[in-house]
């Protein structure tokens, strides 16, 4: 696998230098290079899922970025997300150049900047992306504007950890992580972390409950990140879709028939329409993957280092095939799945730069449940919560494409009668079942009104009945007394 | 001595202010106080996480009231997971082991008898049971009673200042209770008090609001009823109709039913299979216009006429016995009908998720460190104060819908922990998941799975276990597992198993 990541990366600095470099740059000093280091300043603007047809919050704050091409200053996602508007500014210079994001990756936590002129910055160094993981207890510098003062501050560290980690602003990836013991604050987000002037990570997030511990993003998601938009688009990463589970205990081994001690995982989960949907069974017991054995904890062995079978994926991109050995009823094979994104897996992503999407009919709002909604509402009922948590892993967006619920009764004198079922599955719509959210707006508002509404919730075995004649008087109160403009947004775009 | 008592009462009410009586002759205080005895009780309830042992003991002393054939009646509240019960003379000279003639957890109503019959005359000897008052109205005088260290009696007179049906033990068990708004004082053995009307017992005080100075009551109606249900050769406890209901006063709901105005009526939303209702063929989308006769309004009150406007349970439960047909006026499809409702009483046993579980052990089995447990509601509690949002979503599941499993199922087995054994290796991480096959088939119950994970299955080493909701299977082999149980009661567990 890392003679892959070498490979990725020998082809990527080469296109990035031959094509876009005019001519060699010589090594710049420590001192030049920070110049290149440039204070991002972000004006946000944050929809609030409580009350969906409002502008939101607007706030800002400050990052750190760098250059790493002609016109390319490399951050965090979470720096620029929800941005309006950005401005960068160099080390030392009070003039504000205003930026927009190019590419942004909220999986793994990447975007991708250009100013408007990039004159002022044409004379800068740029930052090599370095070609591996860094060692441990190796020795590293985190460059940044963090908080505690306004100008460039350096920490150093050591790496003292290389691990598969989650990536707490998407709330749903997890990737390679490098933890170190400098400081990372608030403001280091998205600054480089170097190693003898080349670049091994992006500063990007800490730890609140321990000291000394700061996460930086490794080169090879950067890596990988940078190859993705090479053709204009970021596609998202690959996911194999399947969950495993150990095959340590020597009971399920031998009932399982499995003749080597320490080999192979069993399948206990295929997403429908995932990767390995039609390649792999539940089941199956999976023994290796393109061509490494996969030991009884789930890992592989590369170059000496114990990694994570899902390793290899990571480094993939959607239409890469991968070679999977197993064992199915007593028998090995080998299939290939072809990996692909899984779309419906942001159902538990915090969404960014989207707009709210709602209905509003006679005081009562539904929207589509999503982790953005389900952080802000706190939802009780159980069918809800259970929903959300088989909503992939049993292929349920196959039937739903939104769950579509009832998440607000907006007092008004049509509506104040009825009970107070805040937090429920719809489930039908003057007797349609509702799989959309656009399709419960097509349902609420038909063509032909009939005498009532009639909306049936998920275990409230009371439907909600209102009077369609009254209803666009409501409509009409609701959108004055509660300022809302449009009593629906059906595009999160 | 009758006379004497009215007299007694008559006097309190005279002088109702004030009413702590050190101005009543001591015979009579006396008197009072030989109808009482003290309820001395050590609880000790199961510890669910460890259902193989015992959590610590508490103890609750109350004060009750001597009733017909030599019994004390007490709240239930006093018995659950009783381990030792004692009833003590007022004035500390006599004691005597008491057991549980009966009880009703959802009423919290217990009886206390003493098993030995000469141990009991003794006890009893010189004391006068106390006779049920007539249900007193909204509004009357009650004394509550209380007995100091000393055995000087405290009289708290107070009026019953409303009526309603609520739970006084057992969330979602609601029957009559009085609302007596009387100043108090703490005093010992409170954790239940007597309350007199005209020297008759007329209720039991449950819990005391010092704040707002209001006593919640058990009222005497419920007690009546218990007592005489307590004599039938087999306790039945009170029926249920067995429906979910919806209140009916949001006017374009009720222009949707075709309900006209003059009526109330209750929207049925849902009827337990098995339940009373169901056998009456009462449907989903009923509306109950009225029970014997008493119409209910749009909320589900009708006009008692002692008690004034009560929820329509209260015509079920609490005033009927089990066996006795009510009559319902129904609403269906733009229709009125009556049908006749024989009532009757689902055991809380023989529920999917039994609600409680007093007196009863929880069943476990341990196999090689896997604990495998019922799912009840005490096993739900377990999560902590958040256990609704806490527990398994799996578990919160077959609470919520137990007909979806009701078919296959007694209880609901559930993988609730591994302890880390040799057995176990590997499956450490495993826990709340609920059992759907062991191998190959289905566990109806604790029993069935002691029985099923007894041998291994003919010509195999392992125990195939299968869970609900996750398509993973896992063995457990047959002899290592009764090694390590061996290990296990020598480390200390006293059983393996429970299933009675």
């Amino acid at each position: 696998m890392h003679r892959f990541f070498l490979l990725v990366v020998a082809t990527l600095a080469g296109a990035l230098h031959a094509a876009d470099l005019p001519q060699p740059v010589p090594a710049p000093s420590a001192q030049e290079m920070y110049r290149s280091v440039v204070r991002i300043e972000v004006a946000t603007q944050t929809p609030n899922y409580a009350t969906p047809w409002n502008a939101g919050r607007f706030s800002g704050g400050i990052g750190t970025g760098f250059l790493i091409g002609p016109n390319q200053f490399l951050t965090n996602a979470h720096v620029v997300s929800n941005g309006q508007r950005f401005l960068i500014t160099i080390y030392g210079s009070p003039e504000k150049h205003p930026a927009k994001v190019e590419y942004i990756a909220h999986d793994c936590d990447l975007a991708l900047l250009s100013v408007e002129d990039f004159s002022p910055f044409e004379k800068l160094p740029i930052f090599s992306i370095g070609q591996a993981v860094p060692a441990l207890e190796s020795q590293v510098r985190v460059i940044g504007y963090p908080i505690g003062g306004e100008r460039l501050s350096v920490t150093r560290g050591v790496v003292s950890r290389i691990d598969f980690q989650p990536y707490s602003h998407s709330r749903a990836d997890s990737h390679l992580v490098v933890q170190i013991d400098a400081a990372i604050n608030p403001g280091n987000s998205g600054g480089p972390v170097l190693q003898n002037d080349s670049v091994i990570g992006v500063a990007f997030q800490g730890l609140t409950e321990a000291d000394n511990t700061g996460y930086i993003i490794p080169t090879p998601v950067i890596q990988r990140f940078l190859k993705d938009i090479r053709d204009g688009r970021y596609d998202h990463y690959v996911d194999l879709g399947i969950a495993e589970f150990p095959l340590i205990n020597p009971a399920m081994r031998a009932a399982l028939s499995l003749p080597n001690k320490n080999i192979g995982v069993l399948v206990t989960n295929v997403t429908p329409t995932g990767s390995c949907d039609g390649v792999v069974k539940e089941g199956d017991v999976l023994i290796a993957i393109d061509d490494h054995p996969i030991d009884a904890a789930g890992a592989i062995l590369i170059e000496g280092e114990k990694v994570n079978m899902h390793e290899v994926v990571e480094r993939k991109f959607a239409g890469d095939p991968v070679k999977l050995g197993l064992i199915r009823e007593g028998k090995e094979r080998e299939v290939t799945a072809t990996l692909k994104t899984l779309p419906p897996a942001k159902m538990y992503a915090i969404r960014y730069e989207e707009k709210p999407r709602y209905v509003v009919c006679a005081g009562l709002l539904f929207q589509p449940l999503d982790t953005n909604l389900f952080a802000t509402a706190s939802f009780r009922d159980v069918n809800v919560r259970r929903l959300y948590s088989d909503y992939v892993s049993k292929g349920l967006f196959q039937e739903f494409e939104d769950v579509v619920i009832l998440t607000d009764i907006l007092a008004d004198e049509l509506n104040s009668t009825l009970p107070s079922l805040k937090g429920k599955i719809v489930k039908t719509i003057n007797g349609t079942k509702v799989t959309s959210l656009a399709q419960a707006h097509d349902l609420l508002y038909p063509e032909k009104s009939p005498e009532y509404l009639v909306i049936e919730l998920l275990g409230v075995e009371r439907p909600l009945v209102l009077p369609y004649a009254e209803i666009p008087a409501a409509n009409e109160r609701v959108s004055k007394n509660y300022q809302i403009k449009r009593l629906s947004n059906l595009k999160a775009q | 001595m009758k006379k004497c008592f009215l007299l007694f009462a008559l006097s309190l009410i005279g002088c109702q202010p004030k009413a702590v009586t050190p101005a009543t002759p001591t015979s009579e205080v006396k008197e009072i106080s030989e109808s009482m005895v003290r309820v001395n009780s050590t609880l000790q309830s199961w510890n669910i996480a460890q259902p193989w042992e015992k959590n610590p003991a508490r103890q609750r002393r109350s004060l009750a009231a001597i009733v017909e054939q030599n019994q004390v009646i007490t709240t239930a509240e006093m018995v659950a997971d009783a381990t030792l019960i004692e009833v003590e003379s007022t004035d500390g000279a006599k004691r005597a082991r008491a057991t549980v003639a009966c009880v009703d957890y959802e009423a919290n109503l217990a009886l206390l008898k003493i098993d030995d019959a000469k141990e009991s005359a003794d006890f009893f000897l010189g004391k006068t049971p106390l006779a049920m008052a007539n249900n007193p109205a909204l509004g009357d005088t009650v004394d509550v009673i209380q007995v100091e260290e000393n055995g000087h009696s405290l009289f708290t007179s107070g009026q019953i200042r409303s009526a309603d049906v609520r739970s006084t033990f057992l969330p979602g068990q609601s029957f009559l209770t009085f609302r007596v708004k009387a100043s108090m004082q703490s005093s010992a053995s409170s954790y239940s008090l007597p309350v007199l009307h005209a020297g008759k017992l007329a209720g039991i005080l449950s819990s005391y609001d010092s704040k707002d100075q209001i006593s919640d009551v058990i009222a005497t109606p419920l007690i009546s009823r218990f007592l005489m249900e307590s004599q039938k050769p087999q306790y039945q406890g009170f029926p249920n109709l067995g429906v979910n209901i919806q209140s009916t006063d949001d006017p374009h709901f009720r222009k949707y039913l075709h309900l006209s105005e003059e009526v109330g009526g209750i929207f049925v939303s849902k009827v337990r299979k098995g339940s009373a209702a169901d056998e009456a063929k009462v449907l989903p989308r009923d509306v109950i216009l009225a029970i014997d006769d008493f119409p209910i309004d749009r909320r589900g009150y009708y006009q008692d006429p002692l008690y004034g406007r009560l929820p329509w349970m209260q015509l079920v439960r609490g005033n009927r016995s089990a066996g006795e047909v009510i009559s319902l006026t129904i609403w269906r499809e733009g229709k009125e009908l009556s049908l006749p409702v024989t009532l009757s009483r689902q055991e809380e046993d023989s529920r999917l998720v039994p609600n409680y579980q007093f007196g009863k052990a929880p069943r476990f089995l341990i196999k090689g460190g896997m604990i495998f447990q019922e799912i009840t509601r005490p096993l739900l509690e377990a999560f902590g104060d958040e256990w609704e949002s806490r527990a398994p979503l799996s578990y919160l599941h077959v609470l919520s819908e137990p007909e979806l499993y009701e078919k296959d199922h007694d209880r609901m087995i559930c993988l609730s922990g591994v302890i880390p054994t040799q057995a176990t290796v590997g499956y450490e991480g495993l826990r709340h998941m609920i059992v759907s096959k062991v191998n190959g088939k289905s566990v109806r119950n604790m029993r069935e799975l002691i029985q099923a994970l007894k041998q291994a299955p003919l010509g195999q080493r392992s125990h195939r276990i299968e869970f609900m909701d996750e398509s993973i299977a896992i063995y457990l082999d047959d002899a290592v597992s009764d090694q390590i149980d061996a290990q296990l009661l020598q480390r200390g567990l006293q059983q393996l198993h429970r299933a009675d």
